[in-house]
């Protein structure tokens, strides 16, 4: 019994080592294209992209607090993001993530908004240019609230539907 | 062949094997059913301090500007011009939102919660993996367990009496409810 008890242990110390490591991690398929799009081109010409697999890289400005069902991978030149959003518990993105560099690809998709969420987006924006708060988590700004990041081209918001991700440790 | 006694060290010997992660998942599994009340992974402490009127200036000056006023010594992850208005300064399990140029700080403490962050990666399967395999052995295992349990009582108190009534009663809840909710 006792030879068992260790075996385990030795099992559980060997499955355990990745999640220890504290290192680059792919998260879902990974990144499978070699080369990535740049965040502000991708986002000044969204029509180009939208129905393509498609690589980002950047750095994680913001992640799903609960969930971790998505991730804000931002353009540290240009300030410009993109949500990269997963299925929930498909793939789940450490908060502590934050800051760290990453690669992400998915689809690029399209979101028609309905008039209510155009109405209230544009009433969102309004208010946070008063320096009001977004959610009622606590401070928010376009670029970390709840819908608020994604750039209001026309009457559609745009996201990556994730499939795999790699975050630099 | 007496087929008891078998279905009794069954259910014991995996009732042993299972009970500490029947635990573990049994106390993951109300900290995420109550997941709109609170947040079963992460403890999120914020507060906004002032740091007086910032400069103009690159991110990285900024950064570094803004992390000496508050006296923190620690060597920033990175630093992001967001927009005009707002730059962020990502330390370790910390993110500090500036606004420009007035210098209101929101100063967010992020760290695992004790214990409840262990437990709900391994229910929720986080690490995917070495972990699908196991969870599938329990699940496994949980089924031999109901299906031994019931079997361990012979007489009025097992299945043929009082035991039956027990089990049609807790199968009907789940029954009902999808009566109620799903299949109306």
């Amino acid at each position: 019994m006792k030879r068992f008890l260790i075996l385990s242990m030795a099992l559980i110390a060997v499955a355990a080592a990745p999640v220890m490591a504290g290192q680059t991690e792919s998260y879902g398929e990974g990144v499978t294209l070699d080369e990535a799009v740049a965040i502000d081109v991708l986002l000044a010409n969204p029509n180009d992209y939208v129905g393509r697999k498609i690589r980002v890289d950047g750095i994680i400005t913001a992640v799903c607090k609960k969930r971790g069902c998505w991730m804000q991978i931002t353009n540290p030149e240009s300030g410009d993001g993109v949500r990269i959003k997963v299925e929930d518990g498909a793939i789940v993105f450490p908060y502590t993530s934050m800051g760290h560099e990453a690669q992400a690809e998915g689809i690029f998709e399209a979101i028609k908004l309905t008039p209510e969420q155009i109405e209230a987006r544009t009433e969102a924006a309004n208010d946070l240019q008063e320096g009001a708060t977004c959610d009622k988590d606590g401070p928010k700004t376009p670029a970390e609230g709840a819908g608020c990041d994604l750039p209001p081209v026309d009457q559609y918001v745009y996201m990556i539907r994730g499939t795999g991700a790699v975050i630099k440790g | 062949m007496r087929l008891r006694p078998l279905i009794i060290a069954t259910h014991r010997d995996i009732g042993y094997f299972f009970a500490g992660l029947t635990v573990l998942y049994a106390v993951s599994g109300v900290a995420v059913n109550h997941i709109d009340d609170w947040n079963p992974n992460y403890v999120i402490r914020r507060e906004v301090v002032e740091v007086g009127v910032l400069p103009f200036g690159e991110p990285a000056e900024l950064g570094a500007e803004v992390l000496s006023r508050m006296d923190i010594t620690e060597e920033p992850r990175s630093v992001v011009r967001m927009s005009r208005e707002e730059l962020k300064v990502f330390l370790d399990q910390r993110t500090l939102t500036v606004t420009l140029p007035g210098g209101q700080v929101v100063d967010e403490h992020a760290r695992r919660r004790f214990a409840f962050f262990e437990v709900n990666y391994l229910h929720l399967n986080t690490g995917k993996g070495f972990w699908t395999w196991f969870a599938d052995v329990y699940a496994v295992g949980l089924l031999v367990l109901a299906c031994t349990g019931i079997f361990i009582i012979p007489g009025k108190k097992g299945l043929g009496g009082r035991g039956r009534w027990i089990l049609i009663i807790g199968l009907s809840i789940p029954i009902a409810y999808l009566v109620i909710a799903v299949w109306r």
